[in-house]
């Protein structure tokens, strides 16, 4: 089963996702600001990173950009609570997609159906 | 004063005409003096060359008259003196003394010394005694006396035959002195002349004196007068009158100083004008820089209010949507879950989780409302708002009262130092007791256990402008801040604190209202050091109106100290 890292300062945020991708059946691990985040997308094996955009530390642009660079086959979702030129920035660097919050569950869904799908040749 | 401080102390012209008249005067004094006195022996000696002619004369024309005693043919020799006003006395006598004939009165009378002799000159004639005598008048004399000789014996001695005697006789050997000549003259005339002549050479002295004097002080003056004019114009400039121009017309060295000085006034004024002008021109600048100043000013406190409320709608947003995620999220989630679930066949561990959603569901939701109030109490903050009269140390003791429990539950002692008699400011209780809880609050949240927070009120020696102001401030021993953070405190949601423990609002709500009294807050920190605020009220009410009050107080008077 592929893993998801979910990186996000906001406890609730962290917990909704990792609950409901484990309900999904995926195997979810969090990191609770950006270095963190890092540290643990490079160490283990995921298939998608959800990554908020305003963290302390590092912020999301960031991670991706750090990520990305080495994991190119990692895909990153960008959640963010505004329009913002480092999500932007990150969409169009090549991140899968930018999920503006507060989201619905089946956004997040869709979002990791589609990046798993047989189709997706990633 | 000495002598050379007289000298400094004069006048160019006098010093220049005084010792120059002073020479004058001795030389030409002296030279008439010489003049007359040359003049006096000049008549003196003529009287004395014509008295000896006469008395000479006389000696020869009375020799046989002396011979043969003929008193009248003396008498007849002498006659012709009589002719001459010069001639006082003269006498002839014999060889004993015995006088034979004589002019005029004369009294001898050496013995009482009434006739004093003056000089006895060597006249050129060895044989003639030449005297210079004044009697008891006053009058004086020239005397002469010259011996009366004769040839007789010669001429007796030839008639007798005794020239035949082989070699001839020098005649010499037989003039024999048979007498003597006296003659007197007076020198009345002489003196007279001399005393005419005294005054003619007196005037004209006088006369040549006075010319040249004259002369003299025009040449100086004429010499003075430029140096004057010089004088006089640069007391002038000196006194600022860039008017006044030296017109001297000269071609020598003074004419040109009087040139080069003009041209260097011309020059002076017209730096000076440069510098008006260029005084004026700064000052227009000044004015003009002032304005545009106040007008970037202006336009940065707009921008910054535009910017704080974007700042503050995305604080909001970002704030908000967190928690709302949260809510959506496991609402959404319960839903589905419970949809799918067969109501007869619900496990106690599935109500567990379900009652785990709701309750995060619950908490979102009140952080949400936390927010929402305050940011209500931010927007009210910013309103204009009704001031009364409060006592700052009213305010304080409320304050304390309020959180006191708090600080001692966390091991921080308060010290409050309240100065008496603050006068009253202009402001609303309840806003500024918001402001200093939440200053406490900060501080004791910066703080470790066992350390102190101080509290003070005083007059604050800064802005007189107000009219007095009163100071208030919070110092504590806590962790501090770094640089970054110092700068950012005052914005909407900067918040270092964990999650439902601050909003990030309480400063830049209390930066509202202590803005809107008109007064500025101040922050100084240091990473490990502590962190001490400063509230700076005014005690005059500052102007109503939001619109006047942002323009009276701007952002600017609230620095964030760096
Ligand atoms: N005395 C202090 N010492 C150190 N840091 C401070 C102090 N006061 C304020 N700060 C910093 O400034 C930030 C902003 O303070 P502010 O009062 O605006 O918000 P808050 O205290 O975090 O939340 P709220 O006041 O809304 O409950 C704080 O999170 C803290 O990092
Ligand atoms: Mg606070």
């Amino acid at each position: 089963m592929p893993a998801i890292l979910v990186i996000d300062d906001s406890e609730v945020i962290r917990n909704l996702l990792s609950d409901y991708l484990t309900e999904l059946g995926h195997q979810v691990d969090l990191a609770s600001d950006g270095q963190q985040g890092v540290e643990m997308a490079l160490q283990g094996e995921y298939r998608i990173v959800f990554c908020d955009i305003h963290m302390p530390k590092k912020n999301g642009w960031e991670v991706y950009q750090e990520v990305s660079k080495i994991k190119t086959q990692l895909a990153f979702v960008m959640t963010d609570s505004l329009p913002d030129e480092l999500a932007k920035m990150a969409q169009e660097a090549g991140a899968r997609r930018c999920l503006r919050k507060p989201f619905d569950l089946s956004e997040v869904r869709e979002t990791v159906e589609q990046i798993l799908s047989p189709a997706e040749t990633r | 004063m000495n002598l050379f401080g007289m000298l400094r102390a004069m006048s160019l012209r006098t010093k220049v005409v005084l010792p120059v008249s002073a020479l004058l005067i001795v030389v030409i004094l002296s030279i008439s003096i010489l003049l007359i006195r040359q003049q006096a022996t000049g008549f003196r000696r003529e009287l004395e060359t014509t008295g000896e002619t006469m008395v000479r004369m006389l000696a020869i024309n009375v020799e046989s008259g002396v011979l043969f005693e003929s008193k009248y043919e003396l008498e007849e020799a002498m006659n012709v003196l009589k002719r001459f006003d010069v001639v006082e006395y003269a006498s002839v006598a014999n060889n004993d003394g015995e006088v034979l004939a004589e002019i005029g009165d004369w009294l001898d009378d050496y013995s009482e010394l009434s006739i004093s002799v003056i000089e006895k000159n060597q006249s050129t004639h060895r044989d003639c005694e030449h005297y210079h005598i004044e009697n008891p008048h006053g009058q004086e004399f020239i005397e002469l006396i010259v011996p009366i000789t004769s040839r007789i014996e010669q001429l007796d001695r030839e008639t007798l035959g005794i020239t035949g005697f082989g070699r001839a006789l020098d005649p010499a050997v037989f003039t024999e002195r048979i007498g003597s000549v006296r003659l007197i003259l007076s020198l009345e005339t002489v003196n007279v002349a001399i005393a005419e002549a005294q005054k003619t050479v007196m005037t004209l002295t006088a006369v040549v004196l006075i010319l040249s004097l004259m002369i003299l002080t025009s040449f100086v003056r004429f010499f003075t007068r430029p140096i004057r004019k010089l004088v006089e114009a640069t007391d002038q400039i000196g006194r600022g009158d860039f008017s006044r121009k030296v017109d001297i017309v000269q071609q020598d060295e003074i004419g040109q100083l009087a040139a080069t000085f003009n041209r260097m006034v011309d020059s002076l004024k017209q730096s000076r004008d440069e510098i008006e002008n260029y005084n004026r021109t700064l000052e227009e600048k000044i004015i003009e820089r002032t304005l545009e100043l106040e007008e970037a000013q202006a336009q940065l406190i707009q921008s910054e209010k535009l910017s704080a409320i974007g700042q503050l709608a995305a604080g909001v947003a970002h704030e908000l949507n967190n928690p709302l995620g949260g809510i959506l999220g496991y609402t959404q989630f319960a839903l589905e879950k419970l949809s799918k679930v067969d109501p007869e066949a619900v496990k106690t561990d599935d109500i567990a989780s379900y009652i785990r959603y709701l309750t995060d569901v619950e908490s979102q939701a009140r952080r949400c409302k936390t927010i929402v109030q305050n940011l209500l109490r931010f927007s009210r903050s910013s309103r204009t708002s009704e001031l009364d009269e409060v006592d700052i140390n009213r305010i304080i003791d409320d304050t304390c009262a309020f959180v006191g429990h708090q600080l001692s539950m966390n091991q921080i002692e308060l010290i409050v130092e309240k100065q008496d008699n603050l006068p009253v400011i202009h402001g609303n209780a309840s806003q500024l007791q918001q402001v200093f809880t939440n200053l406490i609050i900060n501080a004791m949240h910066a703080s470790p256990p066992n350390t102190r927070i101080k509290l003070v009120s005083r007059l604050s020696p800064a802005l007189g402008e107000f009219g007095g102001a009163v100071e208030i401030l919070c110092v504590d021993q806590g962790v501090g801040m770094p640089k970054e953070d110092v700068k950012r405190i005052f914005e909407p949601f900067f918040t270092t604190k964990e999650v439902g423990k601050g909003t990030g609002l309480g400063l830049s709500v209390s930066y509202g209202i202590i803005r809107e009294h008109g007064g500025e807050i101040k922050v100084d920190s240091a990473p490990g050091k502590g962190t001490t605020f400063t509230i700076i009220l005014p005690v005059q009410k500052p102007a109503t109106g939001s619109d006047t009050q942002s323009k009276d107080f701007p952002a600017a008077t609230m620095r964030k100290s760096d």
